[in-house]
């Protein structure tokens, strides 16, 4: 397990970086390298030159505002975690971040990093859909901004063109009085979702108002619940959960099979974390 | 025998059944511990092995020179350059002979066969090199079989050229006696036990350094079992044993996957021959996945009779191994047999006829893992009587009790033939029960109001075979161990034995033994284990007998000793021997007020001054001791029944578990265990063999499991994302305790507890989520239980109100 032979190259400016990972066909940029250097040592993947990013002015930060959150490219997940504004602004980042790996792997581990590899299994990138995050893109062609839900094409597949580096994303507060609830089903403490489910619940006087709900570990995208978000409207702890669960599994009809887990068991399971999540945001709801 | 224990002690402060604390763990724990991959050689050159692509194939051509080309790479070496080298020995007469190469020759049979070594400068570049080679190999691919079916269907592709199926074996008993109970019971029934495919997975990977300097190869191997590398090497590379050194350094754990020799234990100490340069080869994870054994998959199809008041008056299982390709030495048959001989666990059941069948299937060759087939059989057993007393209304605590080995019943003979000489089997039972009570009462509390969690209780009550023989496995070795003890002229103890240190305390073990026999402090008593320069020959650790093998036989060498030294002692105080005492360190003349004599005195005398020895003694003082247990029996009697264990020990597991019935998620919320290994020579030791050996089954219950592609026989896995190996997040809480019932026919009554931990969970986890679910009437017959499975057994239950959206609606 050890890679095929790579350069490597610290450039100290986003223009600097831009240009080195122009420089050749196989470049990738390297932050967290939690995904990218373990593929390396399975020679996966196929790199050149390597782009530590680690240590480019301005991108380790993390910035809270009332509006939203601001993470930079070589900011941790830890940082985001530790960091005293992020959960009163954004409290799904906190809430997904502590599905991340361990303790080690978010030390090392970026934000925009796991948007970048877009596991499809991972948390982030189903909050940032779920949130309407907006990624910083820098490329030789200047910068642009893309909606997190443009932005993920397929697994492993994002809309980061050769040559581009994400070098920052916003994710803006949620609508006040809601709840961002991030849960899952893993194998192991610390796992990959092999379902999971990022809902921004809106409640009025013990209903359910609105919902945004955005499945992970279904497809090959974070899957947006769009008939379950139509069937959440008004729904109540004391309404029936058929109704709900059954819309839920007519979104994530074709969830994928693997070796963790079948597709009717993704379906079933996401359902049943929907459920959940609607009546532990009604419950918080009575509770505040 | 009545044990006198007491007799042997020699040190006011008794260090046998204390818990000394670990003198093995300072290296290990500081990064100061030295493992095969520490060694560092200068000149050392880095070998890689190329492994097959293909599950199965005829490898019709190796393109080596872009390899050769690259710079740094010394060699490559594929099996025509071995040539010289004797195949693996096919020591066992009733199994089918696969003529293991080192390399495979001209077909391989699963993924991962190494059949070229590339031998560089540094492990980088021997890595470029081996995908060059990888790259420049042509395959002829041939069909596959990936499971049992597929291996046995009529035409299926055979494996071995020179077989006419894929059985390695197929061995029957035939016992009218149960033929009748069928005849005679009220009811019967059909069910298949499927156990999943594992491997012991120690934290280091296997790995090997080869040197020869003046003639002697000097092999350090992270092995199990350094005598047999030994004699493997020697055999198979045509050199004396003398000049053949296996070196055991810091070893990460074993779990049985280092009791075998593998091509790589040749392979390497051959490239040092062969280029007269020292080689290493250290394993990476991914191929430790495929290249180390794998093991536990069996199925069992099993015909029940029982009557209606829950008795069980006859089995018939038929227990099916998949051997992967077979292509291990020593062969992976063993573990069949032992879950066929174990099945009946702690209860008295006669009535079982059991088949023991082997097939090959081209996967990874499967081999030896702590449990070594002892869980895949609790697991049947459990699952029969909890069956059966659903069946029939019976109580599931109840009818255990009613099957128990009894008090006083001891010794035991199980159904094929094993001497069940003590235990405390209904006893253990007993308080398991009690310490489980508070734990079922505080989960039913903690879930009281959620309607979609289920609450389960699931029992395993086990028999763990320990210090077995090895004839059956090996076909050659036999079952014994030695140790050797010196006292030096300043009073020091040396203590050396075969066998090996693997991380399980055996240098602490031999410490306290040897200190109470000798009257010293541990502090005094240096041991040197495993290596076969400074060792005496041993098995190595495999099969739960460090214990029983390493006190007995340091024992019996302490004994020895004591016999001279007593003898120089009483010619220095001028007393009759039988007058001499010895306590803590000095021998008096009992009762009397005369100075005393140290040891330090007396091994000046055996060493040096010889004028104090008395007229006529042989100057000296180093004894051996080759434990061997009188009842050990190496080959089946004319009966064809065989007690292969030098005693048993055993265990009663309760597991209490949270289902959460929408998920499937299950939770193990308390775990009780009660263990009997007889005299327990350090307490803490014993409980962290226990508290591992759960943590392994539990593995195996819940979590690993090697999935293979049914059309391609390719692995569905290569790292720890795929094969989910239990962490301390997964790993519960544990309430430990014991009986102690001694091993009649070990001197101390020690027996064995390396392997019990593992023998329980998968039986107890399937147990405590069918009895969760019983409203669904749940019965789960397979591991591990996963989230998929456990809601699978559910909606094939097809119950209203099951349905994901569960959560109390």
């Amino acid at each position: 397990m050890k890679p095929a032979p790579f350069d490597y190259c610290r450039p100290s400016t986003v223009a600097e970086a831009v240009e080195a990972l122009n420089s050749t066909e196989s470049s990738r940029v390297l932050a967290g390298g939690q995904s990218l250097i373990p593929a390396m040592n399975f020679r996966l993947t196929d790199v050149s030159v390597l782009v530590d990013i680690g240590h480019v002015e301005g991108l380790d930060t993390v910035a809270c505002d009332p509006g939203g959150v601001t993470v930079g490219a070589a900011a941790t997940q830890t940082q985001v975690l530790d960091d005293d504004g992020v959960a009163g602004v954004v409290g799904g980042l906190r809430a997904a971040l502590r599905h991340v790996g361990h303790l080690q792997i978010r030390n090392r581990g970026t934000v925009c990093g796991s948007l970048a590899h877009a596991d499809p299994a991972a948390e982030l990138p189903a909050l940032a859909v779920a949130s309407g995050a907006v990624i910083a893109v820098s490329g030789p062609d200047g910068e642009r901004r893309v909606d997190a839900g443009d932005f993920f094409i397929g697994p492993f597949w994002t809309a980061l063109e050769d040559g581009e580096l994400i070098t920052e994303v916003r994710f803006p507060a949620p609508p006040p009085g809601s709840v961002t609830i991030v849960d899952e089903i893993s194998r192991r403490a610390g796992d990959f979702a092999v379902a999971g489910l990022v809902a921004t619940v809106q409640a009025d006087g013990g209903a359910v108002r609105s919902a945004s709900l955005v499945g992970f570990g279904l497809g090959g995208v974070p899957t947006r619940l769009e008939s379950a978000e139509a069937a959440i409207g008004g729904w109540a702890a004391d309404h029936p959960a058929e109704p709900l669960a059954e819309a839920v599994m007519a979104d994530t009809a074709d969830a994928f099979d693997d070796i963790h887990a079948t597709s009717w068991y993704r379906s079933e399971a996401v359902a049943a974390l929907t459920v959940r999540a609607a009546r532990s945001a009604l419950a918080a709801g009575e509770a505040s | 025998m009545s044990l006198d224990i007491d007799s042997h002690i020699r040190h006011s402060t008794r260090h046998i059944g204390r818990s000394v604390p670990r003198r093995e763990d300072r290296g290990p724990l500081t990064g100061r511990g030295r493992y095969v991959a520490d060694i560092k050689i200068v000149g050392m050159l880095e070998v890689v092995l190329v492994r097959s692509i293909e599950a199965h194939a005829r490898i019709v051509s190796i393109d080596t020179s872009e390899a050769l080309a690259v710079e740094g790479v010394q060699a490559v070496f594929t099996a025509a350059d071995l040539a010289d080298v004797k195949t693996f020995p096919d020591y066992i007469p009733y199994i089918g002979p696969v003529k293991q190469r080192p390399l495979a020759e001209d077909r391989v049979r699963y993924v991962g066969a190494p059949y070229a070594a590339v031998v560089a400068v540094d492990r980088y570049i021997a890595e470029d090199a081996a995908a060059l080679v990888a790259a420049g190999t042509t395959y002829e691919p041939l069909p596959t079989v990936a499971d049992l079916d597929q291996a046995l269907a009529p035409g299926a592709p055979t494996l071995h050229d020179h077989w006419e199926s894929n059985y390695s074996f197929d061995v029957a008993t035939h016992k009218p006696e149960v033929d009748h109970a069928f005849e005679q019971a009220d009811h019967t029934f059909s069910e298949t036990y499927v156990s999943q495919r594992q491997t012991g997975l120690p934290m280091e990977t296997r790995g090997v350094v080869a040197d020869i300097t003046d003639g002697t190869l000097t092999v350090w191997s992270s092995t199990q079992s350094p005598h047999m590398v030994r004699s493997t090497v020697a055999l198979m590379l045509g050199m004396p044993e003398p000049q053949v050194r296996v070196v055991h350094p810091t070893i990460g754990g074993g779990f049985g996957t280092k009791t075998h020799i593998y091509p790589e234990d040749i392979v390497v100490p051959w490239i040092a021959r062969r280029l007269d340069q020292p080689a290493r080869w250290i394993e990476d994870r991914m191929e430790n996945l495929v290249a180390s054994v794998h093991a536990r998959e069996q199925r069992h199809d099993v015909e029940v009779a029982y009557d209606d008041d829950g008795t069980i008056r006859g089995v018939r299982c038929a227990s099916m191994l998949d051997m992967g390709s077979g292509e291990i030495f020593m062969p992976g048959t063993a573990p069949v047999f032992v879950t066929n001989a174990c099945i009946t666990g702690g209860y008295d059941f006669p009535n079982m006829q059991a088949r023991t069948i082997g097939v090959v299937t081209n996967k990874t060759p499967a081999g030896a893992y702590r449990g070594f087939g002892i869980p895949e059989g609790a697991f049947v057993m459990e699952r029969i009587i909890d069956r059966v007393a659903r069946l029939t209304g019976t109580d599931r605590v109840e009818l255990r009790r009613r099957m128990l080995v009894r008090p006083g019943q001891t010794p035991y003979v199980m159904h094929g033939g094993g001497r069940l000489d003590s235990g405390s089997h209904t006893e253990s039972f007993e308080r398991a029960l009690e310490m489980a009570q508070p734990a079922l009462e505080r989960a039913r509390a903690r879930y009281a109001g959620d309607p979609d969690v289920r609450v389960g209780v699931g029992f395993s009550n086990y028999v763990e075979p320990t210090s077995p023989s090895y004839h059956l496995t090996t076909g050659h070795w036999g079952g014994g161990d030695a140790a050797t003890v010196r006292v030096d002229p300043d009073g020091s103890v040396r203590v050396a034995a075969g066998l090996s240190a693997i991380g399980q305390g055996a240098e602490t073990t031999a410490a306290q033994l040897a200190a109470d026999a000798l009257g010293v402090s541990p502090e005094n008593v240096t041991v040197v284990l495993g290596d076969t320069e400074r060792a005496p020959y041993g098995l190595g650790s495999w099969g739960s007998r460090g214990a029983m093998m390493l006190t007995g036989s340091v024992l019996l060498a302490s004994e020895r000793l004591m016999d001279k030294a007593r003898a120089i002692a009483a010619h220095m105080l001028e007393a009759a021997e039988a007058d001499i005492v010895l306590t803590d360190g000095a021998f008096h003349v009992a009762g009397s007020d005369q100075p005393s004599v140290s040891w330090a005195e007396v091994g000046t005398a055996a060493w040096i001054r010889y004028v104090d020895l008395p007229d006529g003694m042989e100057p000296g003082l180093e004894t051996s001791g080759y434990f061997h247990p009188e009842n050990l029996q190496h080959q089946l009697d004319d009966t064809g029944k065989i007690n292969a264990a030098a005693s048993w020990s055993n265990g009663a597991h309760i597991g209490v578990v949270s289902v959460r019935v929408s998920t499937g998620e299950v939770r193990i919320e308390d775990y009780v265990v009660v263990h009997d290994c007889g005299t327990v020579i350090n307490p803490a030791l014993v409980e962290g063999q226990v508290h591992g050996g759960v943590a392994q089954g539990i593995a195996g219950a819940m979590y690993e499991h090697f999935q293979y592609d049914p059309d391609t026989a390719n692995p569905r896995f290569a790292s720890f994302m795929d094969y989910l190996v239990p962490t301390c997040a997964e790993v519960p809480r544990m309430e430990v305790d014991h009986f102690e019932s001694p091993a009649p026919e070990q001197p101390l009554g020690v027996k064995g507890c390396g392997e019990g931990g593992t023998v329980g969970p998968p039986a107890v986890v399937a147990g405590a989520v069918s009895d969760a679910l019983s409203e669904w009437g749940v019965d789960l017959t397979e591991c591990p239980v996963t989230p998929v499975a456990v809601r699978a057994a559910i909606r094939s239950a097809g119950a209203a109100g099951a349905g994901a959206a569960g959560a109390g609606s």
